[in-house]
C-alpha cells in the first residue's frame, strides 16, 4: 500500500486536536485534502460531514431534464418523462417496438416501416432481458409513458390511503400552523412543527397513555386535547385493515407454498425503493420511474457563508462558488524513497513476471522491517500566488487536555514506544504559484525533463547513502511552488502495526486583507488577493495524518506473539 | 514525486503534437481517428477507425482530447444499430483528459472530459458519459446508459454509488498531465 496523507477536520471533536491516530475511529475524522472545504470568514477547513447542505436544483439522472422544483412534489421525486429503472437489475430501460408481424418480411422494400416502429410498445431491459410484456405493460405510443405509469402507482390502495390521510389532516395541520403562532407559541414550541403536533395529539387521543411520553407537560397535553378534540372528525380509511391483510396475507402463503426456486420471489433489494407495498412474486414486479438527482449547494456550518454553489445547468461541472482546501492548504504527497527505488530496481530486473507477482513484489520490496530506520518524503506544494513558510511539528495527541481516557493514553503510549519519527524542525519556504507553470507549450516539457533528472539525482544520492547511515532531516529539493523536504523514521525490533502519525503542519503566508469580513466577495479565492497593501503575515496551522504502511518483519516472527 | 514511467524508444511513435501511440497498438482505419494531442495510447490497444458511416466522403469515427490514455489492451469500437432498416456505425466522441484503464472494451458514444474508466470495463453501445464521471474497475455499463457528471458508476450492471468531490475536474487535469509527463522514453541504459 502506497503511502498516503489526509488532512483534519475538527468538526466530530470539541478539541481542535485531533484524535490519536491508530484508533479504528479516527479515519472519521481526517480526509483527503481534495474532498475539504475552507471557509474564508472563519478561516477554517470544512469536511463534507460538517457542512450544511441545499438542494439547489433536481435532475434526471438519466434523461438530464432539470426538473422545476415546483413539480418535484407533484412527480413525487421521479422522473416523469420516459425513465424507467429495471424492476430486476435497476439497469435502465429502453423503450423497444414489437417485432414487426411475419409478413412483413414478404415486404417489397422494409424501410416503409416508421421511425416508431409497430404499436405494442414496451420496455426492455438491456442487461438482464426483463420486459414489460412480462407483467403486462404495455404501451400504444412510445411517449409519456411515466404519466401512464404513474396512474397505475397513484392508483394502488396504499396510495390512495395515503392521499386520503393528507386530506383528513390538511385543516388541521392548516390550523395548528396558524395556532402555533399565536399564543401557545411558547418556549415548548420548539421542536414541535405542526405536522409533529398533529402526529402526538392523534397519538395521544387514540391510544390511552401515550400521553405521558410527550415531551410537552402532561397538563398541556390534556388542555390541548381538549380544546381540540372536537375538531377533528375519527379517520375513517379506505380500506378495513384486518380484511385487507387478511386477503393479500393468504395469497402470499399459497404462493410460497409453491415456491420452486428461491428467484421467484423479489429479493429485498428488488422491493424497498418501493413507496408502496410491491407484490412478493418477482414476476409481477412493475418498472420503477427513475427517482430524481440533486445538485448540491453546501454552506459552511457556523458562518453559513456558501462553499460550494453549482451553476443551474444540470450537468455543468462548473461552480459559481467553489471554496475548496486544495486552493488554500499546500498538498502534501508521502512518498518513500526506499521503496520506490526498490520497484525501480525491480522493474528493470523482472519484466516477464506477471502483474500480480509483479505487484506482490513490490509491495515486499517497499515494505518497513521493523529494526530498521527509514527517510521518507514530503512534497508540499503552494497553491497561492505568496510564497509561504511551512514548519513542520509531531503532533501529540491531547493526553492531558480534557477527556484524556485511558484508552487513548494507552494508545498514545504505545504508538510512542513503537517508532520514532524525525521531521524537519526549521520552518522552509515554498515558492508561489504562478499560473505559467501550467501553460502546456514546449518549455514546460523541457522544464519537466529537467525535473525528472534532478528527482534521479536526488533518489540517486538518497541510494548512495545506504543503509543504516545518517540520513539529512531536512529540505531535499526545491523547484517551482513544490519542496521536498525528508523525515526519518525509527522502527525499533519490537514495533508493530501500522506506522501512522499525526502531523501539525502550520504555514505563514501574506494576507492583504486583515479584515477579510469586510471584503465584499464570498467567492474570491485568496489565490486573488491584490498587492498594493502592506503585507502583513499571517498564520494557519491543520493537522494531518501521515501513514507510512505497516511495519512487516523479515525476522523473529516470534515477537508477533507477545503485545 | 511520482516515478516516471518509462517505455523503449522504440516501441512509441511521437507526433507533432505528443501524441505517443505504440507499434504493437492495432490502428485500423487511421484516417478516420483524431488524437487531440499528448494523447498516450498503450500496446495492444484496438482502435477500430474502420468501421465508418456508410456514405461518401470523409468521416470521423473516432475522435480523442488532448491528455487521454488508452490503456493496454483497450477495444476502442464505435457503435452500431439498425435504424430505419439500415445497419450502421456512429461515431464515439471522446473529451480531453480522459484515462482509459487496461482491458477495458468502450462502445461509448459520447464521453466528456476528465473522465475516468477504470480497468476492465464494458461500456456498452451508445453509452453517454458526462464531465467529470467515474468508472470503478471492473463495472459493466449495459448499452444506452447514461452516466451524469460527478458520478462514480460501479457494478454490474453499473450503478450511481456516489457523487464525486467538487475538486474532481482539477485533480484529474493535475493527474492525466502529470501521467503524460512521467511517461516518457527510457534514458539510454546505463
Amino acid at each position: 500500500m502506497a503511502p498516503k496523507i489526509e488532512y483534519y477536520c475538527p468538526c466530530l471533536s470539541e478539541s481542535p486536536h485531533p484524535p490519536p491516530p491508530n484508533l479504528p475511529s479516527s479515519s472519521y475524522s481526517f480526509h483527503p485534502l481534495h474532498n475539504l472545504f475552507f471557509c474564508e470568514e472563519c478561516d477554517a477547513v470544512r469536511c463534507n460531514r460538517c457542512v450544511l447542505v441545499e438542494v439547489s436544483g433536481y435532475y434526471c439522472p438519466n434523461c438530464l431534464f432539470e426538473v422545476p422544483s415546483a413539480s418535484v412534489r407533484a412527480e413525487k421525486n421521479r422522473c416523469a418523462r420516459n425513465c424507467f429503472l429495471c424492476p430486476n437489475c435497476r439497469n435502465t430501460l429502453t423503450v423497444v417496438p414489437s417485432d414487426p408481424p411475419e409478413n412483413v418480411d414478404s415486404r417489397t422494400s422494409p424501410i416503409v416501416s416508421t421511425t416508431l416502429g409497430e404499436p405494442p410498445f414496451f420496455l426492455y431491459c438491456n442487461h438482464c432481458r426483463w420486459d414489460s410484456a412480462e407483467v403486462g405493460i404495455t404501451f400504444e405510443k412510445p411517449t409519456g409513458l411515466a404519466a401512464q405509469l404513474q396512474k397505475f402507482e397513484d392508483s394502488a390502495p396504499e396510495s390512495l390511503e395515503f392521499e386520503r390521510l393528507k386530506e383528513h389532516f390538511e385543516p388541521f395541520l392548516r390550523a395548528s400552523s396558524s395556532s402555533s403562532t399565536l399564543p401557545s407559541a411558547s418556549s415548548h414550541h420548539v421542536h414541535t412543527n405542526p405536522i409533529t403536533a398533529a402526529a402526538s395529539s392523534a397519538l395521544a387521543r387514540d391510544i390511552p397513555g401515550v400521553g405521558k411520553y410527550n415531551p410537552l407537560s402532561r397538563s398541556r397535553v390534556g388542555r390541548d386535547k381538549a380544546a381540540h378534540r372536537q375538531e377533528y372528525p375519527d379517520y375513517k380509511s379506505r380500506v378495513e385493515i384486518g380484511s385487507a391483510a387478511a386477503l393479500s396475507g393468504e395469497a402470499d402463503v399459497e404462493f410460497l407454498r409453491h415456491l420452486e426456486t428461491v428467484s421467484e420471489v423479489a429479493a429485498l433489494e428488488q422491493r424497498w425503493t418501493n413507496s408502496w407495498v410491491s407484490p412478493l412474486p418477482a414476476s409481477d414486479l412493475k418498472p420503477l420511474r427513475i427517482p430524481l438527482q440533486s445538485k448540491k449547494s453546501k454552506r459552511c456550518p457556523s458562518c453559513r457563508h456558501i462553499l460550494i454553489k453549482p451553476e443551474q445547468k444540470a450537468q455543468s461541472v462548473r461552480f459559481k462558488i467553489k471554496l475548496v482546501a486544495a486552493n488554500y492548504l499546500p498538498a502534501i504527497a508521502v512518498t518513500l524513497p526506499h521503496a520506490q527505488a526498490a520497484i525501480e530496481m525491480l522493474k528493470r530486473t523482472s519484466k516477464s513476471a506477471s502483474a500480480a507477482a509483479q505487484a506482490e513484489e513490490q509491495q515486499a520490496a517497499g515494505a518497513l522491517i521493523a529494526g530498521h530506520s527509514y527517510s521518507f518524503h514530503l512534497a508540499f506544494t503552494n497553491p497561492l500566488y505568496d510564497p509561504i513558510q511551512i514548519r513542520l511539528a509531531k503532533a501529540l495527541a491531547p493526553v492531558q487536555t480534557a477527556e484524556g481516557d485511558a484508552a487513548a493514553e494507552a494508545a498514545e503510549r504505545a504508538r510512542r514506544s513503537t517508532f520514532q519519527i524525525q521531521l524537519p524542525s526549521a520552518a522552509f519556504p515554498v515558492g508561489a504559484f504562478a499560473e505559467a507553470w501550467e501553460y502546456d507549450d514546449e518549455d514546460e516539457d523541457m522544464f519537466l525533463d529537467d525535473d525528472g533528472m534532478e528527482i534521479v539525482e536526488a533518489r540517486g544520492k538518497k541510494g548512495k547513502d545506504g543503509r543504516g547511515k545518517t540520513r539529512s532531516v531536512g529540505i531535499v529539493e526545491k523547484r517551482a511552488n513544490v519542496t521536498i523536504v525528508s523525515g526519518e523514521v525509527l522502527i525499533p525490533k519490537e514495533a508493530r502495526g501500522d506506522v501512522r502519525f499525526n502531523m501539525l503542519v502550520s504555514y505563514t503566508y501574506r494576507s492583504d486583507d486583515p479584515e477579510p469580513s469586510e471584503e465584499a466577495g464570498v467567492g474570491t479565492p485568496s489565490r486573488s488577493h491584490g498587492t498594493n497593501k502592506a503585507p502583513e503575515m499571517k498564520n494557519f496551522s491543520f493537522y494531518t495524518v501521515v501513514d507510512l504502511g505497516p511495519i512487516m518483519y523479515r525476522e523473529e516472527p516470534k515477537l508477533t506473539a507477545d503485545l | 514525486m511520482d516515478l516516471p514511467i518509462y517505455y523503449t524508444r522504440a516501441e512509441y511513435i511521437e507526433t507533432d503534437t505528443g501524441n505517443k501511440v505504440s507499434r504493437r497498438a492495432t490502428i485500423s482505419g487511421p484516417q478516420n481517428i483524431i488524437l487531440g494531442g499528448k494523447t498516450i495510447i498503450a500496446s495492444g490497444a484496438i482502435i477500430r477507425g474502420d468501421l465508418r458511416r456508410t456514405g461518401p466522403g470523409h468521416a470521423v469515427v473516432i475522435s480523442l482530447g488532448r491528455y487521454c490514455l488508452i490503456g493496454e489492451g483497450c477495444v476502442m469500437r464505435p457503435p452500431y444499430k439498425t435504424y430505419r432498416g439500415n445497419f450502421n456505425y456512429y461515431p464515439m466522441k471522446i473529451g480531453d483528459h480522459v484515462h482509459i484503464g487496461a482491458n477495458s472494451i468502450v462502445e461509448a458514444a459520447t464521453i466528456g472530459n476528465h473522465v475516468e474508466i477504470g480497468k476492465n470495463c464494458i461500456i456498452g453501445k451508445f453509452t453517454i458519459i458526462k464531465d467529470c464521471a467515474k468508472i470503478a474497475d471492473n463495472t459493466v455499463i449495459p448499452p444506452n446508459t447514461v452516466v451524469p457528471a460527478l458520478a462514480l458508476f460501479a457494478g454490474s450492471p453499473g450503478r450511481f454509488i456516489e457523487d464525486l468531490p467538487e475538486s474532481t475536474p482539477e485533480m484529474v487535469e493535475a493527474q492525466t498531465k502529470q501521467y503524460y509527463t512521467r511517461f516518457q522514453p527510457l534514458p539510454a541504459e546505463r
